[in-house]
This record gives structure tokens, C-alpha cells and sequence, in this order.
């Protein structure tokens, strides 16, 4: 009786050990990821997401989420090999907000004083949910890369529209027609960011009428495939877990 | 030894932080002389005023020429924008003129125009801050004109920047749309957070990577796990549709984000004042530019050099009392242009002149190192007067030889 007690507080000391251990962890690999994916952002997407009035019909939907399935690809593989987690991409792109949420208040709107709107980062959660609701029910990394990847990439525009959609409203400013968003862009001066720098709509899809978007979406959800598979791999290659089988 | 060489090291970085003057400048004098020099010549520069309440305007104008003898190192400025060199949006700009005209998109310069340009700008953000006009030039970088101080007063959170829609609502950009925004934001982050409150509320490291190295790692994922994740894509997917429809409803209106390249003609000018330089000099112990010119004067009335204005650096011809009290002093020089022959070129005359354009602020504003540029030509422009008050502008440049006072 007496043993059998030891051994039930002994394994519920175990849990606590473990427990305590699994958020010892997390909270330095939130903080990487926070950390490097921001940073990756900055340096791929950069500007795309910074400003409100940069955010167009053909690029944006085409580099962000491109740019955007590195993170997730990778930190996915990892938790879903080891450890049967099927929350990667989630997990990153929860990061990435928190990180992008801090910096745009401080950085931005407290230190440099731009207005809130005007730097109003996307949101790429809505397409790593469905990149690890994918992995959970299909068990699979093919599947999640041609259906996830694809899901990924082309779910990006319409679930931002909710967001950005009232800055695309027409006004008539100094005898031009502009959105919002340019109007923004005009009004809040950014020495660095001259208006000759915004790559909008430059490109060849001139001949699909007004349906850059759908094309976009298409031609990202297309080639989120292939990078989602490099990724995954490049993911591969940093879980690896030789270090810690030694033991 | 070594504690010595700390303390050194310590105290100096204190002795930095603490003794370091606030920085104020743009940049304005790192790009290389023969850039400054070269490519965007600024002058008339005006503020309306230099102290301006919040929301309230202030208009900065004023004039540039596009060099002729534009810097084969640079392209051509095929893109430029006409911006504010400004520590951040303390002033929000509400209009834009190039020779009248109204620009809010980039523009096209051509090569030996004159531009006239008025900013319209609207007090946002309290304080003392030095502003400059500034033309972006795409591939090339920021060519920065003379810089005043200008005091912004009273409350930030007064300021407002009301913009009507075609639709007729009239909404303030300083926060319009930041709500709905974080909102969207906040209704995804919580559905992440569901998601993986879901999976952390499980034991996480140790003992799931024990299970998966056992071969077991099927049985850590439940038959719940899996039917909430068939339900999630097809819940995410119904409600990432349900509020793209919703928006596109609210907002049937909407349209794309709008460019375009500006084409303006420079403004039509007369060149009644002909100058063609024989030969230039800069001493450099003297912090002196030496120039021999000839000037033909094409005009009927006779003519004196007034001014010479390289980089937004200027020299005053004293015998002619142009000095402007409200330029930046130290881009002023009062008396720095000494002008021989010194009498008047009189119509239709050519004169030979030689003229000095002495001070140190030649160095201090790091002009001075035009002769070590790999392009050491220098640009400058020159002002004529007649006796009228007239003004003939000439844009002139030369290879500059430097003298080192060695011999």
C-alpha cells in the first residue's frame, strides 16, 4: 500500500517535472520564433507589409504568403515528426503577429508616430490553421503540401479583405482619384519610402481585365507547393534529433 | 594595466552617452559633392512661417533646377518625388504643386529644367524640429535641400486629417478602419489561441517524443483531434469566405490602389546670361573656389553676378546687398564672393571674370572633398542681377582642379 502510494506521487512528481520542463522550453522557442520569422518577414516581405498603401491587387498576395510558408513549413515538420503536434504554422504565425503587434506599436506608432492603420500588419493565421488542420486529418506531408500549401497561399487575399477592405474606398483628393490607402500613404510623410517605390500592379496580367487577384492567388497557391516542400525539408535538416537520441 | 584600459573604456562610453549632442541632421551632407552638386539645384526655398499649431497649415515653397550637366554615374531621373526630409510625420502634407500644378504620384525631370514647387503641410505632432525639402530620386538616393527649424504647438491628440469618400462620408485617417483592423485580428488570434490551448494542455516535450521514438505515435493524436480538425477547415474556410463577402457588401465601392508617373514641363525660362567656364580652382588651404568665366550677356539691360549657389551652399556678392537674413545661417556666406571685374557687364558684352567663392564652410558642409569624388566636375548655379532687380540664372559646371598650397 505504502509502495504503491510512493509510486503514484513519484509519477505525479514525474508530470510536474515534465510539465514544468515543457514551459521551460516553450518560452525561449516562442521568443526564437518570435524573433527570427519577424525578422525573415521584414527582410522578404519588408515594405508589403509595413504600409497600408503598398498592399495591392498582385504582389502582395503573391510574396507575402510565399514568403510567409518558411516558418510554418519548417517549425511544422519538426512538431509533427517528433512530437505529434499538429500545430506548427499555427504556432508561427501567432508569433509573428505578437511580434509584428509589438513592433508596429512601439516602432511605428509610439516612436515614429505614424498612425496605427497606416502600418497595420496582415494576417497569415487563417492560412496556417487550415496548413495544420490538413496535416492533423490527412497524416500525411504530400497531402498537406499540395492541399495545405496551396490553401495556404490562396486563402491570404480574402482573409485579409476584412481587414483592409475600407481603405479601398474612393475619394477624390486634390482633383485625383485615390483610395484611402494612398491618401494615407500621401498624407504621413515617409522620407525613406518614396511613393516611386511601391511596386503596384506592375506586371503583365493587363490582359485578364480586373482579375489580378484571382490570378495572383492562383499563381501563389501554385508555387506555395514547391516552397512548402523545401521547407518542410530545410525543417528536416534543423529537428534533427541525433544530439538527443546519444543520451 | 588591463583595469586601467576598463576604466578607459567605460568611463568613455558613459562619458558618450552622457555628453553625446542630439543628432538633428538628415543626412543632408553625406552624398558625395558631385552629387550634391550635379543633380537637383535648390533655390527660392520659403516657409510661411516657423511656428505652426497643431492642424493648422504651413506652406514650404520654393524653386529647384535639374542640372544639365547631370552625372554620367547616376541615371537619369526618370522617377523622382518631391518629399520632406522630417523626423518622422510631425507634419502631415495635404497638397503637393509642381509649377502649379497639383502632383500627388511621382514625376519625370527633364535634364536643364526649372521646377517651382509649393508643399502643403499641416501641423500633427508638438515640438522643434528641422525640415528640409527633399527630392527622392529612384536609384540614386535623397538629394536634400536647406533645412529650417520649425516649432509645431500645441496638444497631438487634437490633430485630426478628415478625408470625405465618394460616398460622402467623411472619415479622419489618423484612425479610421484601426478598430474594425484589430478586431478581425483579435477574432483569428482567438481561434489560434483555441487551437493550440487544444494541443498545450496535453503534455507536450518529453513524453510525446518518448511515444513517437516507441513507434506509438498514433495513439497521441485522438479520433476528437481529427474531427475537430475536419471541422476546422471547414469552419476556417466558411468564415474566411463569410467575411470576404461581408466586406465586399459593406464596400461595394472599393477599387484598387492608384499610380501613375507625373509628366510636367519645366517652367519656360529665359537664359539671357550665357556662362561658359574657363577654367576652376579649388585651393585648398584657402578653402576657396576659383573660377575664370567668361559671360556673355544676351539681355538689354547690364548685368552683375549676385550670388553663386552650389548645394544649397550660398555666397553673397556684398557690393550688391542680396544677402538673405532668413536663409540658414550656416549655408550663408555674407560677404564670400568676390567678383573682379566688379563692374557691370554691360548688353550684348562677353566679360571675362574671375571669381572667388571663399569660406569654410566649403569643408564644414563636405563640399570640399569634391577633389577627391571620382566625378570631381562641379555644378553651382549663378544669379545675375540688372539694375532693375531682375534676376538671370545660370546652371554652370567644369572639372575643378584642386590646389594643395604645396607650391
Amino acid at each position: 500500500m505504502v509502495s504503491q502510494s510512493t509510486a503514484i506521487s513519484r509519477a505525479a512528481e514525474i508530470a510536474k517535472i515534465s510539465r514544468t520542463f515543457d514551459f521551460i522550453l516553450l518560452i525561449p522557442i516562442l521568443l526564437v520564433i518570435i524573433g527570427t520569422y519577424h525578422l525573415s518577414m521584414i527582410l522578404t516581405v519588408g515594405d508589403w507589409d509595413f504600409w497600408l498603401d503598398w498592399k495591392d491587387r498582385q504582389w502582395w498576395p503573391i510574396v507575402t504568403p510565399l514568403m510567409g510558408i518558411s516558418f510554418p513549413a519548417a517549425i511544422q515538420y519538426g512538431l509533427w515528426k517528433h512530437l505529434r503536434l499538429p500545430i506548427g504554422a499555427t504556432v508561427c504565425t501567432v508569433c509573428l503577429l505578437l511580434g509584428m503587434a509589438i513592433t508596429r506599436w512601439f516602432a511605428y506608432h509610439l516612436w515614429t508616430n505614424y498612425p496605427i492603420n497606416l502600418v497595420l500588419p496582415a494576417t497569415l493565421i487563417p492560412g496556417a490553421l487550415l496548413l495544420d488542420f490538413v496535416l492533423l486529418t490527412s497524416r500525411s506531408f504530400f497531402v498537406t503540401a499540395i492541399l495545405g500549401g496551396m490553401l495556404f497561399a490562396a486563402v491570404f487575399y480574402p482573409a485579409n479583405w476584412a481587414i483592409f477592405a475600407p481603405f479601398h474606398q474612393p475619394v477624390e483628393y486634390n482633383g485625383s482619384l485615390m483610395t484611402l490607402a494612398d491618401v494615407s500613404g500621401y498624407s504621413y510623410i515617409r522620407p525613406g519610402v518614396p511613393e516611386y517605390l511601391r511596386i503596384i500592379e506592375r506586371g503583365v496580367l493587363r490582359t485578364y481585365d480586373t482579375y489580378a487577384t484571382p490570378l495572383s492567388a492562383f499563381c501563389a497557391a501554385v508555387l506555395a507547393v514547391p516552397l512548402y516542400a523545401l521547407w518542410s525539408y530545410i525543417g528536416k535538416l534543423f529537428s534533427t534529433t541525433r544530439f538527443i537520441d546519444k543520451f | 594595466m588591463k583595469i586601467i584600459t576598463k576604466r578607459i573604456i567605460k568611463f568613455g562610453l558613459l562619458g558618450l552617452l552622457l555628453f553625446s549632442p542630439e543628432l538633428f541632421a538628415h543626412g543632408e551632407r553625406a552624398l558625395e559633392p558631385f552629387i550634391r552638386m550635379r543633380t537637383i539645384q535648390w533655390y527660392d526655398i520659403q516657409w510661411s512661417k516657423n511656428t505652426v499649431d497643431v492642424n493648422q497649415e504651413i506652406v514650404l515653397s520654393g524653386r529647384f533646377h535639374v542640372a544639365e550637366d547631370w552625372p554620367n554615374a547616376m541615371v537619369k531621373p526618370d522617377s523622382a518625388f518631391l518629399n520632406l526630409a522630417i523626423p518622422t510625420p510631425v507634419l502631415v502634407r495635404t497638397a503637393t504643386y509642381i509649377n502649379g500644378a497639383i502632383l500627388n504620384n511621382s514625376m519625370a525631370l527633364k535634364l536643364g529644367g526649372d521646377y517651382d514647387f509649393k508643399l502643403v503641410l499641416k501641423g500633427r505632432v508638438p515640438g522643434r524640429y528641422h525640415i528640409h525639402p527633399m527630392m527622392n530620386l529612384r536609384d540614386i538616393g535623397v538629394i536634400v535641400g536647406p533645412g529650417m527649424w520649425i516649432d509645431v504647438q500645441g496638444v497631438a491628440a487634437d490633430f485630426k486629417n478628415p478625408v470625405t469618400t465618394l460616398a460622402g462620408e467623411t472619415v479622419d485617417l489618423e484612425t479610421y478602419g484601426t478598430a474594425n483592423g484589430i478586431l478581425w485580428h483579435l477574432v483569428w488570434l482567438g481561434i489560434a489561441a483555441l487551437w493550440l490551448l487544444w494541443w498545450l494542455r496535453r503534455p507536450m516535450f518529453i513524453p510525446r517524443y518518448k511515444q513517437t521514438l516507441a513507434g506509438d505515435e498514433d495513439a497521441l493524436i485522438t479520433p476528437l483531434d481529427r474531427k475537430i480538425g475536419g471541422f476546422g477547415i471547414i469552419g476556417t474556410l466558411v468564415l474566411i469566405t463569410a467575411s470576404f463577402v461581408h466586406a465586399d457588401q459593406k464596400y461595394p465601392e472599393s477599387i484598387p490602389l492608384q499610380t501613375g508617373r507625373a509628366e510636367i514641363e519645366p517652367l519656360p525660362m529665359k537664359h539671357d546670361v550665357a556662362v561658359k567656364i574657363k577654367r576652376a580652382t579649388y585651393r585648398v588651404v584657402q578653402r576657396s573656389l576659383q573660377l575664370t568665366m567668361e559671360v556673355t550677356n544676351k539681355s538689354d539691360k547690364p548685368v552683375e553676378l549676385g550670388e553663386l549657389n552650389s548645394a544649397t551652399l550660398r555666397f553673397f556678392n556684398p557690393a550688391l546687398q542680396r544677402f538673405d537674413s532668413n536663409y540658414p545661417k550656416e549655408l550663408a556666406v555674407e560677404n564670400g564672393l568676390d567678383v573682379q571685374p566688379s563692374s557691370a557687364i554691360s548688353p550684348g558684352a562677353t566679360a571675362t571674370l574671375t571669381v572667388k567663392a571663399t569660406d569654410v564652410a566649403w569643408h564644414n558642409q563636405k563640399l570640399a572633398s569634391i577633389t577627391k569624388d571620382t566625378d570631381s566636375n562641379f555644378g553651382a548655379m549663378l544669379f545675375f542681377y540688372d539694375n532693375t532687380g531682375e534676376r538671370y540664372l545660370a546652371s554652370i559646371s567644369a572639372p575643378v582642379i584642386p590646389d594643395f598650397g604645396t607650391n
